[in-house]
């Protein structure tokens, strides 16, 4: 493991008595896409929102590219190029969906123009145009973003990510709610999306996680259970036993160990 | 007929009655409401540092008269105390009141919706009670009455706000002057950025953007429109007083906002005009005016969530969309 982009050591958090992350050191390679997946409770989300800045933790560390960011603000971590969707579907939903684009890739700037024309910045402007293109919103780009469908504000999402140009990339449940079409257009972007830019994704959808995860590292009450290939993961006796073990979820532990 | 030219031709139609008033309305009613009229302007102004904050970054302020008053107490002891000439006391009233505004804000904006609303308050009636206790310097509820310094001298001849037609260009100057650097705001990318804010703060701040510090520069912003309102009432009256940075004069503003349209640029200037016009004639006629107020501030918070100027939006928008979609309709229409 030579150079980690993520990296956490012994990193705690507990809200009163229950422990949402414990004692988690984990360190993931740059270049690949990284899932992490586990029962509901298992600390997934709060590990991202440990990353992102949202929460500080109650001790441990976490390292960005070998620096540390533990407790630093959201904006900052922003920033520094670590991005990431919600769980919960977050656009702004009275602004058009050209200006959601538009905002993000402004927001990397530290420098906000009081006076200038938003309009007049051709550099963004285009590149909000380009990146309409790509997620394939350009037809609806002057619509309020709060009137699109559940399917089309992921794809916004999505495309927020992409137009702000991040190193690592947290995707919480980027699938969820989304139709088959809808799901298989999303993974095909974000497999798309991973030649350039390290991926962590959280999903409880199992043909997306074995379908596009490089590594998968399995939490359970807020710690490791497990950590390694598709193949090895969909083997392992305690994941089968913790997670994947009840009987209807049999089918695609079969695919995926095929796979 | 698509909206644009109505649109334009209410622009048009405003810009040239306020460019007539001071000769328009003595000879159509009375001399008395070029006053009122140019009272209207300044309480818009003053309704816009409301607007800007709640409308534009999701702040709702119920303390925007202290900076009102900061504004109007920086100008009237500059003049009394400091004996400073027309634009140095200007300039004191609105540094005084953008200054307080830094100092409160750095508190305020940590927190939102109820709290900010609660905290604004609160700052705003420690301030009052002290400038009424402290009689000596800001003559509590009576007030500190000047006379004005001229604004400028021409060749030997002093311009005053004595003159009412110049009083009211002045004040008419100014206020599209604030109007104009708002507009500029709110379009730049510093305004895209407070319209994210107003819209969902988390993700704001995960995009990258400084949250507290973008909501602390808003909050200056928003003295310097109060501040600018409350120098240029301290100059319409010729004194200033505790009681207007009472919280009752703060919640007047935030309804005139909100019934002309919160988000708008000319929804305060709308509101204002509309519920000052009310008090003007209703008040001499009967006392319980602020009933009216109130039942309008109600029908437009049900009825028009975007106000008056929201309405109006909305049925220009609907207007062009029915002409864009049925453009043969409008050939038959006119033959």
């Amino acid at each position: 493991m030579s150079h980690a982009v993520l990296r956490t050591e012994n990193l705690t958090k507990r809200f009163g008595g229950l422990t949402a992350v414990d004692n988690l050191s984990i360190s993931l390679p740059g270049g690949r896409i990284h899932a992490i997946i586990g029962p509901n409770g298992a600390g997934k989300t709060t590990f991202f929102n440990l990353v992102t800045g949202l929460l500080s933790p109650g001790s441990g560390r976490i390292f960005f590219r070998g620096r540390d960011i533990t407790g630093c603000r959201p904006h900052v971590i922003s920033r520094l190029g670590i991005k990431r969707t919600l769980q919960v579907k977050s656009v702004f939903p009275e602004l058009s969906v050209a200006d959601n684009l538009w905002i993000t890739r402004q927001a990397r700037d530290r420098f906000l123009h009081p006076f200038r024309r938003a309009a007049s910045d051709l550099d963004a402007k285009m590149r909000v145009v380009q990146t309409l293109e790509q997620i394939g919103l350009a037809d609806l780009a002057t619509r309020p973003a709060g009137t699109l469908s559940y399917g089309d504000v992921a794809m916004l999402e999505i495309g927020m990510a992409l137009i702000s140009e991040p190193i690592l990339l947290l995707l919480d449940e980027p699938t969820c709610g989304m139709s088959p079409a809808e799901t298989s257009r999303a993974v095909a972007k974000i497999r798309d999306l991973a030649r350039t830019i390290d991926i962590v994704i959280i999903e409880h959808d199992m043909d997306v996680v074995f379908g596009i995860a490089d590594d998968i590292t399995v939490l359970a009450q807020g710690a490791i259970l497990a950590s390694g290939s598709p193949a090895e993961i969909a083997n392992d006796e305690r994941v089968r036993e913790a997670y994947l073990g009840r009987p209807e979820d049999e089918d695609f532990v079969e695919e995926a160990a095929h796979a | 007929m698509t909206g644009r030219p109505l649109a334009i031709g209410l622009a048009v139609g405003t810009a040239v009655f306020l460019i007539t008033v001071p000769w328009l309305i003595p000879a159509l009613i009375d001399s008395f409401w070029v006053s009122v009229i140019t009272e209207i302007l300044i309480w818009s102004l003053f309704a816009s540092s409301v607007n800007l904050l709640f409308g534009y970054v999701g702040l709702l302020s119920f303390g925007q008269a202290l900076y009102f008053g900061f504004g109007m107490y920086g100008t009237a002891l500059g003049i009394d105390h400091l004996a400073l000439s027309f634009w140095p006391a200007f300039g004191l009233g609105i540094v005084s009141a953008m200054a307080m505004a830094l100092v409160s804000g750095v508190l305020a904006v940590r927190l939102t919706w109820h709290y900010f609303a609660i905290i604004t308050v609160v700052f705003s009636l420690i301030f009052y009670f002290l400038a009424v206790s402290m009689k000596p310097l800001t003559g509590g509820d009576d007030g500190i009455n000047f006379s004005l310094p001229p604004v400028l001298r021409l060749g030997g001849k002093a311009f005053g706000l004595t003159d009412p037609t110049f009083q009211y260009f002045f004040v008419l100057v100014v206020v599209s002057l604030c109007l104009f650097l708002k507009f500029r705001v709110i379009n730049s990318p510093l305004g895209k950025g407070f319209l994210a804010i107003r819209d969902n703060d988390l993700r704001a701040s995960l995009i990258g953007l400084n949250v507290y510090v973008l909501r602390l520069i808003a909050f200056v912003m928003a003295g310097f429109l109060a501040g600018v309102s409350g120098a240029l009432f301290a100059f319409f009256g010729r004194y200033a007083s505790a009681s207007y940075m009472f919280y009752q004069v703060s919640g007047e503003a935030v309804v005139w906002t909100i019934v002309g349209g919160a988000g708008t640029l000319f929804g305060p200037l709308v509101g204002t005009a509309l519920f000052i016009v009310i008090r003007e004639i209703v008040s001499s006629h009967w006392e319980h005016h602020s009933l009216l107020v109130g039942l309008l501030a109600i029908l437009a918070v049900i009825f028009a969530p975007k106000g008056i100027v929201g309405l109006w939006n909305g049925w220009i928008t609907r207007l062009d969309e029915r002409a864009a979609a049925s453009p043969r309709l409008t050939l038959q229409a006119d033959p």
